[in-house]
């Protein structure tokens, strides 16, 4: 194609056409779990999903069934049966999504979801997953089993971060109990160490993936990204994701070795803090009117999971629940303040960011804690232009389109003064 | 305790009441436990925390932000709910005590967060000794048990003169906000001489205020508890951290003195930051039975998720126990609250 005729983007990886494939797989084996008896848990992201597949349980992940609702615009028929319920506004707006989504019996591809063996949470990431599933599990008379991450701050110490461990391990083995005694299951550790293979390999491809956008032009947008993550959550320790992050890697790859990018004209590098908004994706795509790709989401890269040094691919297969302990403690989603200016400095030099878009997320309190402060180290103490975008990842009420081009415009403004 | 000389105080953020106070006392030095001002613009905590957090934890940044006493010679913050537990770091960062812990009060209560706890207790008085030069003892640890055993004792006593229509709510709070500030002896002293004081009172003569019992948040301004007394109820009990959490259960004087304490604090009434938080309302039924409670009455401070999170089950719940249920959303200010009057009244009405 002669440099005329080219667009002014390029159209997404041929291989993430097959995440529908990938994803469409998913839903099929929950459907095919029900037909056939077998056990199936939701649980929230952040746990050991790969347990669940080693003791032969289906997950199920509604924070995932809930961005699919916003995908087709149907998030916030949802939320306001919650709120018709009594759930507040400024509650979550995946778990009102999925209140709504299961008072209406939504379909799955329309981001229903259906009632589990049992469900598995955590306050890793945040108090909602836990509400949610005390909530939803006490309305479904399902057990529900939490798993209880010590919270680590800036000055936890190695000592404090042991026992920590400890706990969380001791909590796994009664994990294994709990889904033993629910569905008869036990655990074969051949097949542990088998799914955590393989939830190492994904992890490890997804960041190789992200590592290919280093370089200038960077070969992958969110297009690939933001939909590409799925499998990360909802399918860590099989094999089909793997294959298709290998033909993404592959494809990217080729783009880098051909000098091709995302974007034909890549002016701004980027990085996008937070969740996006599924109910208007587009948004990202505007980004290119002023020549803007995001290079990194820490939110995407997060879920890739084996960014501890400590957690090696040996000790992942031969102490699979030690590796489990480490991984939910200490992880991009819920790295101290320290630790996530520490970390954004040095992502913000590796993939060459010009400026930082921060989604303060008023759904998410643990996400938005602490932004205004990572803002004001990284505009001071660095010199990184930061943008805050108050918006809403699932409820499109709180978008307001015509705040954020303003806010946009002037920001790309002051990134071309910067030039 | 000999706390004669200079006293130096730890201040403690706790979404609850799981301060480990005797650990503290143990350390020679006094917990102080910050309340929040509502007279207080939050023109610095602004700039920390976005609009849509609890206004409780911003009005606390902003005293930690404008400067803590003179006499504050560190800070324990206390695993709470998101809010709090993600604003420490802020604290590390700007607010700088000298001394600062954060303690990982489980969200669980079984054995293995009970051996939990335990750790994360040893390690704050670890970190006591080493910072203030001191020595925690079992001796001490034990002494400040009892100290601390009578105090909830006494308390529990004088607030079941609420039940003998004698002692308001609004009054026990101001007292509890006072051993929860004061040299332990003293406050011992101190309610030891309310309750010999109330034994003398006559009851009250409003014969016509609703019993009610109130739940919620952390609520710690006096004032909107008058606010509500005004409004024609009276808090016979309370399902909360400023009531009977601080004192319904005591710690056990046998035994493994830290493991006493981590045990006592995953035996006390539940708040809604832990799990089960349903199990508040098992408790409140209790308290409903014993009480002769008329109705319930729940408190979110605005943006309170743990409590927000439970409202809908506690709404289904008291509706099939046929007891008068109101919740209501607060801000942290005096001129936000005479809005609620109208809700207040229209609710004193159907009771
Ligand atoms: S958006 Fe935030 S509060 Fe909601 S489930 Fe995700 S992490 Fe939790
Ligand atoms: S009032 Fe609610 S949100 Fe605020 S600190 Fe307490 S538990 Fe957390």
């Amino acid at each position: 194609m002669s440099t005329e005729e080219e667009p002014k983007r390029r159209k997404v990886l041929d291989a993430t056409l097959g995440l529908k494939n990938i994803m469409g797989r998913h839903f099929l084996a929950i459907e095919q779990a029900y037909r056939d008896g077998k056990p199936t848990a939701w649980a929230t992201s952040g746990t050991p999903v790969e347990l669940l597949y080693t003791m032969d349980v289906q997950p199920m992940l509604p924070e995932n069934s809930a961005t699919v609702s916003a995908a087709q615009h149907l998030s916030k028929n949802f939320i306001e049966i919650a709120e018709e319920q009594g759930f507040s506004y400024d509650l979550c707006s995946y778990f009102k999504t999925n209140i709504g989504a299961v008072a209406e019996n939504a379909e799955m591809i329309k981001g229903g979801t259906r009632k589990p063996t049992f469900m598995l949470s955590s306050d890793v990431i945040c108090d909602t997953h836990v509400d949610w599933f005390q909530t939803q599990a006490e309305r479904m008379k399902v057990p529900h089993f939490t798993i209880d991450v010590p919270h680590i701050v800036s000055n936890t110490n190695q000592r404090q971060y042991e026992y920590y461990k400890k706990y969380v391990s001791e909590q796994l083995w009664e994990l294994m109990d709990f889904i033993e005694v629910h569905t008869g299951h036990k655990l074969d550790i051949e097949k542990a160490k088998k799914v955590a293979r393989n939830s190492y390999e994904l992890g490890t491809l997804w960041q190789e993936i992200f590592d290919l956008r280093k370089n200038i032009p960077c070969p992958v947008s969110t297009r690939d990204t933001f939909g590409g993550l799925f499998p990360l959550f909802t399918m860590t320790g099989l094999k089909a994701p793997i294959r298709l992050y290998k033909r993404m890697y592959r494809e990217a790859k080729e783009r880098v070795d051909d000098g091709i990018g995302a974007l034909r004209e890549e002016k701004y590098r980027l990085a996008f803090e937070g969740i996006p908004f599924w109910y208007n994706l587009k948004f990202f795509s505007k980004l290119e009117q002023w020549g803007a790709i995001i290079v990194y989401e820490t939110y995407t890269y997060a879920f890739s999971k084996y960014v501890n040094p400590n957690v090696t691919e040996q000790m992942v297969i031969s102490k699979p629940i030690e590796a489990m302990s480490e991984l939910m403690l200490k992880f991009w989603y819920i790295y101290d303040l320290q630790t996530r200016i520490k970390k954004y400095k040095e992502m913000v030099d590796e993939w060459k960011v010009d400026g930082v878009l921060l989604h303060n997320n008023m759904s998410c309190r643990p996400n938005s804690c602490g932004l205004y402060d990572l803002k004001r180290h990284l505009q001071e103490d660095y010199d990184i232009p930061c943008l805050i975008i108050d918006c809403d990842m699932n409820d499109p009420r709180k978008m307001n389109e015509t705040q954020l081009e303003n806010k946009l415009s002037s920001f790309f403004e002051l990134l071309e003064q910067r030039k | 305790m000999g706390l004669s000389k200079k006293v130096k105080k730890l201040a403690i953020i706790d979404a609850c009441v799981d301060t480990p106070e005797e650990i503290i006392l143990a350390a020679d030095l006094v917990p102080h436990r910050l309340f929040g001002d509502p007279s207080l613009p939050h023109s610095a905590a602004d700039e920390h925390v976005p609009p849509t957090h609890c206004v409780w934890t911003r009005n606390i940044l902003e005293q930690g932000l404008r400067g803590l006493p003179g006499d504050i010679a560190g800070l324990l913050s206390i695993h709470g709910c998101d809010c709090t537990n993600r604003q420490f770091d802020i604290w590390l960062d700007s607010v700088k005590a000298d001394f600062m812990y954060f303690l990982n009060s489980p969200l669980k209560r079984n054995n293995t967060a009970l051996k939990f706890f335990s750790e994360d207790l040893k390690e704050f008085a670890l970190q006591l000794e080493e910072y203030f030069k001191v020595e925690i003892t079992d001796e001490k640890l034990h002494e400040s048990i009892v100290l601390m055993n009578k105090i909830r004792e006494t308390l529990k006593t004088i607030s079941e003169f609420r039940n003998k229509m004698i002692l308001k709510y609004s009054e026990l709070h101001e007292l509890l906000k006072l051993v929860l500030t004061s040299d332990k002896s003293q406050a011992l002293k101190i309610c030891e001489d309310k309750l010999e004081e109330l034994k003398t009172r006559d009851s009250f003569s409003e014969s016509h205020l609703k019993r009610i019992l109130l739940t919620g948040s952390v609520l710690d301004d006096t004032s909107f508890i008058k606010q509500l007394e005004n409004t024609g109820f009276h808090i016979v009990i309370d399902d909360l951290c400023l009531g009977t959490h601080y004192f319904w259960n005591t710690i056990e004087e046998s035994g493994d003195p830290i493991k006493a304490i981590a045990q006592y604090h995953l035996e006390k009434p539940i708040y809604s930051t832990k799990v089960p938080s349903h199990a508040r309302y098992e408790y409140m039924k209790t308290l409903i039975d014993a009480y002769s409670v008329e109705g319930v009455v729940n408190i979110a401070q605005k943006f309170c998720e743990s409590v927000l999170y439970d409202h809908p089950f506690l709404k289904t719940k008291f509706k099939e126990l046929n007891i008068p249920y109101l919740f209501v959303e607060k801000e942290y200010n005096r001129e936000a609250y005479k809005q609620l009057s109208t809700r207040f009244d229209a609710f004193a009405e159907i009771i």
